[in-house]
């Protein structure tokens, strides 16, 4: 207990140091967990409490995923979406798992990188375009439904890898049998859901905490992946009350998830296993690089100008959440401290290239096109937004 | 010129709007619940960008529907067209030392100018309704509601305005 009493001191105030900086929290707290743990000074263990606070971190930050998704708004977006998505995936899965795998890790393992190294961090990249004031670039769109992309893909990926050792068949019947069961739940007691939630005293609280543990329990004992189970969950709430529910899982989410990333952090033994620091520097240049990549031709694809890809780029060069979520769900140690040495690296190349990046895009521009660039957001005919009249 | 709206996953929402000159206003409600006020000129790369919490916004709203707000004090005016246009003003103004020590009753606001006082804000305290024999302090800041003509002679007669 006094072990997450420390770390959780030590990253309430690094939090106060990051905000003052603007700097992203997740490389912060995964670096007081690496220097609290394992690696550093071994003053934490994990522990059977640890561990269990972890994975309630990870089912919040997935369950908060879950209620973000609306199937009906991206059925109408699929083309926004589709396009950059694929390239993305495209990309950063082969770079990913070729340089994994170049560096000798197994195939599976290279797998579990290529999926890290394609999940850009949806926290980081959101504050950047907020506290950097990107919203108005048309390319601020492409980021938001290109983090959308990713994850629905996690959803697969999680599907995917989470197949327990009885035939696929079997697995994927019982998921579409359960998620069949929260449709129906959903929908016949959606009355009752609405009333729950609006009341004013600790009924929402405890209806969301304990639907959630419910589904995740149930998961396990049917052997299907739970955090697929838990995303469903969020997604058929959410088109209940979306803000009611974020509104009451948030505290939890917020404190939870902490506790994941820096318990992630103390567990891994970053010199145990084998990690050579060439290596390391290797795959995460890799990381920072492949995301310009798959942000250039992007650019190219959806805006016809490559310096869009820059702009796309540098609010996704962060990996965070997403990343430490499958490392630890299916990494090995190996790759567990590669991951958070990428999420390390990434997000903070991520944080101060997004802060430049209007700078670099100018200097860039200003040295090759001299006619005019027809850069005003705004007026962009690749999308078509719905119309209201008047406020 | 139309008004777009969209609906941005995990930012929040966008409105737009670009003017007949061909200038941009974007104004995104955040999920975090402060919000983000864009201008960008015709023909410029980079919009000014403002950052404003629920209140500031509210204020700015305000003022673009057309209420009058200086300094500390701050009206609305509220027509009811079913009413045969029925215009009522609601002001709020600050309590000035000549006063201050003097009651509803004593200062005869109603009877002189037809102003009716409905609300007093004191330091963290408000008093909605105040009876007749309520007394100002200065800096006292009251609501006052009545026809745009009756509030500026309160303001001539007790304001010194």
């Amino acid at each position: 207990m006094e072990g997450i009493a420390l770390a959780l001191i030590v990253c309430a105030i690094l939090a106060i140091i990051a905000r003052r900086f603007a700097l992203p929290t997740i490389p912060c707290y995964l670096l007081a967990g690496l220097v609290l743990g394992r690696s550093g000074l071994q003053l934490v263990e994990p522990s059977e409490v640890s561990s269990y606070l972890t994975s309630l971190g990870l089912l919040f930050l997935l369950f908060f995923m879950g209620l973000e998704i609306r199937p009906s708004r991206i059925w109408s977006n699929q083309s926004a979406i589709l396009t950059s998505g694929v390239i993305d995936l495209l990309i950063n899965g082969v770079i990913g798992f070729s340089a994994a795998y170049l560096l000798g890790f197994s195939s599976f393992d290279s797998v579990i990188v290529a999926a890290a190294f394609f999940i850009s961090s949806t926290a980081m990249a959101v504050s950047s375009l907020v506290e950097n004031h990107k919203l108005l670039m048309r390319e601020a769109e492409t980021v938001v439904w290109l983090m959308i992309f990713e994850d629905i893909a996690l959803i697969v990926i999680l599907a995917l890898l989470g197949a327990s050792s009885e035939p696929i068949t079997m697995t994927l019947l019982k998921i579409a049998l359960f998620l069949l069961a929260i449709i129906i739940i959903v929908r016949v007691a959606r009355e009752e859901i609405v009333a729950i939630m609006k009341r004013e005293d600790d009924l929402p609280v405890l209806f969301t905490f304990s639907v959630l543990i419910t589904v995740a329990a149930l998961s396990l004992v049917l052997k299907v992946p739970e955090s697929f189970m838990v995303i469903a969950l969020g997604t058929a709430l959410g088109a209940v009350d979306t803000g009611a529910f974020e509104r009451h899982a948030k505290p939890f989410r917020d404190v939870f998830l902490i506790i994941f990333f820096v318990f992630f952090g103390i567990g891994i033994d970053f010199f145990a296993g084998g990690v050579q620091l060439p290596a390391i520097i290797a795959i995460s240049a890799a990381a920072v690089l492949s995301k310009l990549a798959s942000g250039i031709v992007i650019g190219r694809a959806v805006h016809g100008d490559a310096m869009s890809g820059i702009e796309v780029w540098s609010n996704t060069i962060g990996r965070g959440e997403f990343s430490i979520a499958v490392a630890t769900l299916y990494g090995s140690a190996i790759v567990s401290s590669t991951i958070a040495a990428v999420v390390i690296v990434t997000s903070i190349v991520g944080s101060f290239v997004a802060g430049a990046s209007t700078r670099i895009g100018d200097g860039i521009w200003a040295l090759t096109n001299k006619g005019e660039r027809n850069d005003k957001p705004g007026n962009g005919e690749e999308r078509s937004p719905p119309v209201l009249e008047g406020p | 010129m139309p008004l777009h709206s969209i609906n941005l996953p995990g930012v929040g929402t966008k409105y737009e709007l670009i003017t007949e000159w061909g200038d941009t206003l974007a104004v995104f409600f955040l999920k975090a619940g402060n919000i983000q006020i864009y201008a960008l000129p015709r023909g410029s790369r980079a919009p000014a960008v403002v950052d404003l919490s629920p209140v500031e916004a509210r204020r700015v709203g305000s003022v673009l529907t057309g209420a009058i707000m200086e300094a500390d004090r701050e009206s609305v005016e509220v027509a009811f067209s079913a009413l045969s246009d029925l215009r009522i003003s609601i002001h709020t103004y600050i309590i000035p030392g000549s006063m201050a020590g003097k009651g509803i009753e004593e200062l005869q606001i109603r009877a002189r100018t037809g102003v009716t006082i409905i609300a007093v804000s004191r330091g963290d305290k408000n008093i909605v309704n105040p009876s007749p024999s309520f007394t100002f302090s200065k800096d006292d800041a009251v609501v006052a509601i009545g026809e745009s003509d009756q509030l500026r002679q309160f303001e001539r007669e007790y304001l010194g305005g």
